[in-house]
């Protein structure tokens, strides 16, 4: 009996700790949520802004692997999310494709890559590569001509297999 | 990319290219505090990579069936390291009833395992990088492999380092630490390669 | 007071968390690459141990011996998560250059170490201060490390608080690369264990003298 009652304790300690946890996180998370939610709408709707400005952005259904989301950017062309896996985890990240099937910009909307060297990715001058580029690309290393970041060729090529995927894409649905 | 690749170029990253302790710096813990001698290095790792495994299997499973039905995503952490500590002292448990000779090889580990920060790092990374169930475990048992694999080298090394004449101040640790960068360097070699392009 | 003087001493230098418990130690090499990542999670490590601290000093009593560490942990996850979503909501940029870090400070050693070692033995006050003087000592280590491992890898100080960018120190093709990658954390890691020992070594030598003296 006294053991029961010692097994009893036990448990109903451990639940209401437990209990009092999930209820503060419950607190916690209720009042993060919406913020947290605006904060990635708000930093997606900016990064397909910075790609390929336009009024209207209409949602395109589609099934291709490693292809996030996809939209139709007025009559200007398409705005495509892709994730590729880079050095430390995955790359997200958002293209623009002109209707002339020419890359109009890319934004790494977030990735893990190593302070310094992969997370250089987000720098300007090697985005601007990508502008006005079309068909398969590759880093220079692999025969192509995107200049890769010192001492991040994984993360180099992981963007450029991004943006290649993207415009893959746009020339099926286009 | 047929299936059969994809789940080759998980286990070869998990491995070498992501090895765990020297690239992805998660179980540093163990990796120092166990890696004194071998044979108790080879028994932490199996340990570890059992662990790993069926922690992978079942955090997957939670997550999906448990925390993403019932929209509760941000009690991933609290949920997972209760389902690695439950899973844990249970296989503690069945070891010790059913294989002994295990039990008696492994069983000053596993409760070690709980704190491993390569069991919760496999856990949560699965779920962001979005694997499936398979996959999952895959990445479970052979990321555990990669950290055996570091664990057995670095404690032959560390065993020659005993008795070597070195400045007072580096003597034991500090000198490990450096023993064990050295083995991360030769372990970036790995990094960027590509199986099957 | 003298108390809080001892163990602000204990956790900067004597019984510094990670560079003589060698507690911690995955986080210290893995985000040290720039001080902006060093002092976010420095802060997110010290307000959490303060709370499970003050939390499991409180509880002491209550909990069971045989499920303490499942009921620590328990408590300290709940903080991780809570100052994981508060970063998230707030300061997304060093959520987003910690990644994974922060839910892993859930199994950083050194709160279940000093819920274990020190919490659960002592009142709720000591227990505060012990986990902010722990905390500003795992603070101080890992922003040096962050110093020598920008400056030597990246050839800057302060990426991320001075600007996106810090102040260049080195020119833009001098630094050492590896420094910044995983090798650099060992070395760098194990230079200042060293050093560490050595310091407390002379003072362990002064006090002996002065004893001596006495």
């Amino acid at each position: 009996m006294k053991n029961f009652k010692y097994i009893l304790r036990l448990t109903l300690t451990l639940l209401l700790i437990t209990a009092v946890v999930a209820g503060l996180l419950g607190l916690v998370n209720y009042l993060t949520e919406d913020k947290i939610a605006a904060l990635t709408r708000e930093k997606a709707e900016s990064a397909m802004q910075e790609v390929l400005p336009a009024q209207n952005y209409e949602k395109i259904d589609h099934e291709k692997a490693g292809i996030t989301e996809a939209y139709r950017a007025d009559d200007k062309g398409y705005v495509v999310r892709v994730e590729e896996s880079g050095f430390g985890g995955a790359i997200d990240m958002m293209v623009g494709v002109g209707t002339d099937g020419k890359v109009c910009g890319v934004s790494i909307i977030s990735h893990s890559e190593t302070a310094s060297l992969g997370a250089n990715c987000v720098r300007e001058d090697f985005r601007a590569q990508f502008v006005g580029k079309d068909g398969a690309l590759a880093v220079r290393k692999d025969g192509g001509e995107i200049e890769a970041l010192t001492g991040a060729t994984v993360t180099s090529r992981a963007v450029t297999a991004g943006v290649s995927l993207a415009l893959e894409y746009v020339k099926e649905v286009g | 990319m047929s299936t059969f690749v994809l789940l080759f170029t998980i286990s070869l990253n998990a491995i070498l290219a992501e090895n765990f302790i020297l690239v992805k710096f998660l179980g540093i813990c163990p990796f120092m505090g166990v890696s004194k001698k071998t044979d108790t290095a080879f028994g932490m790792g199996l340990a570890v990579i059992f662990v790993m495994g069926l922690a992978s299997a079942a955090t997957w499973l939670v997550n999906k069936y448990l925390l993403v039905s019932l929209g509760l995503e941000f009690m991933q952490t609290v949920v997972f390291i209760l389902v690695i500590a439950a899973l844990v002292q249970f296989v503690e448990m069945f070891l010790q009833k059913v294989l002994p000779a295990l039990y008696q090889a492994l069983g000053i580990y596993l409760p070690l395992i709980t704190t491993n920060c390569a069991v919760l790092g496999v856990a949560l990374l699965n779920i962001q990088n979005g694997y499936t169930f398979i996959e999952s475990v895959i990445y479970g048992v052979t990321g555990g492999i990669g950290f055996t694999l570091a664990i057995v080298l670095f404690s032959s090394v560390r065993q020659r380092l005993e008795d070597c004449d070195c400045p007072k101040a580096f003597r034991g640790f500090p000198l490990a630490l450096i023993a064990a960068g050295l083995l991360a360097l030769s372990f970036m070699g790995f990094s960027g390669f590509k199986v099957f392009g | 007071m003298m108390g809080f003087k001892k163990q602000l001493k204990e956790g900067l230098l004597t019984n510094n968390p990670v560079l003589s418990q060698l507690l911690g130690m995955c986080s210290a090499m893995a985000i040290t690459t720039t001080l902006f990542n060093g002092i976010g999670m420095g802060l997110s490590v010290t307000i959490i141990l303060i709370c499970s601290n003050v939390v499991i000093s409180a509880l002491r009593k209550i909990i069971p011996d045989k499920i303490r560490i499942a009921a620590y942990i328990v408590v300290i996850a709940g903080f991780v998560t809570m100052v994981d979503l508060l970063l998230k909501a707030f300061v997304p940029a060093l959520s987003e250059s910690l990644g994974v870090f922060i839910p892993l400070i859930v199994v950083n050693c050194i709160i279940l170490g000093r819920a274990e070692a020190f919490a659960s033995k002592h009142g709720v006050l000591a227990s505060a201060a012990d986990g902010l003087t722990q905390g500003i000592g795992y603070t101080a280590a890992i922003v040096v490390m962050c110093i020598i491992r920008e400056f030597l890898g990246s050839g800057t100080f302060g990426k991320g608080v001075l600007g996106a960018d810090g102040v260049r120190i080195l020119p833009e093709q001098y630094p050492a690369l590896l420094v910044i990658l995983p090798v650099g954390g060992f070395l760098t890691l194990g230079c200042l264990i060293a050093l560490t020992q050595w310091v407390n070594r002379r003072l362990a030598e002064k006090e002996d003298k002065k004893e001596a003296a006495k």
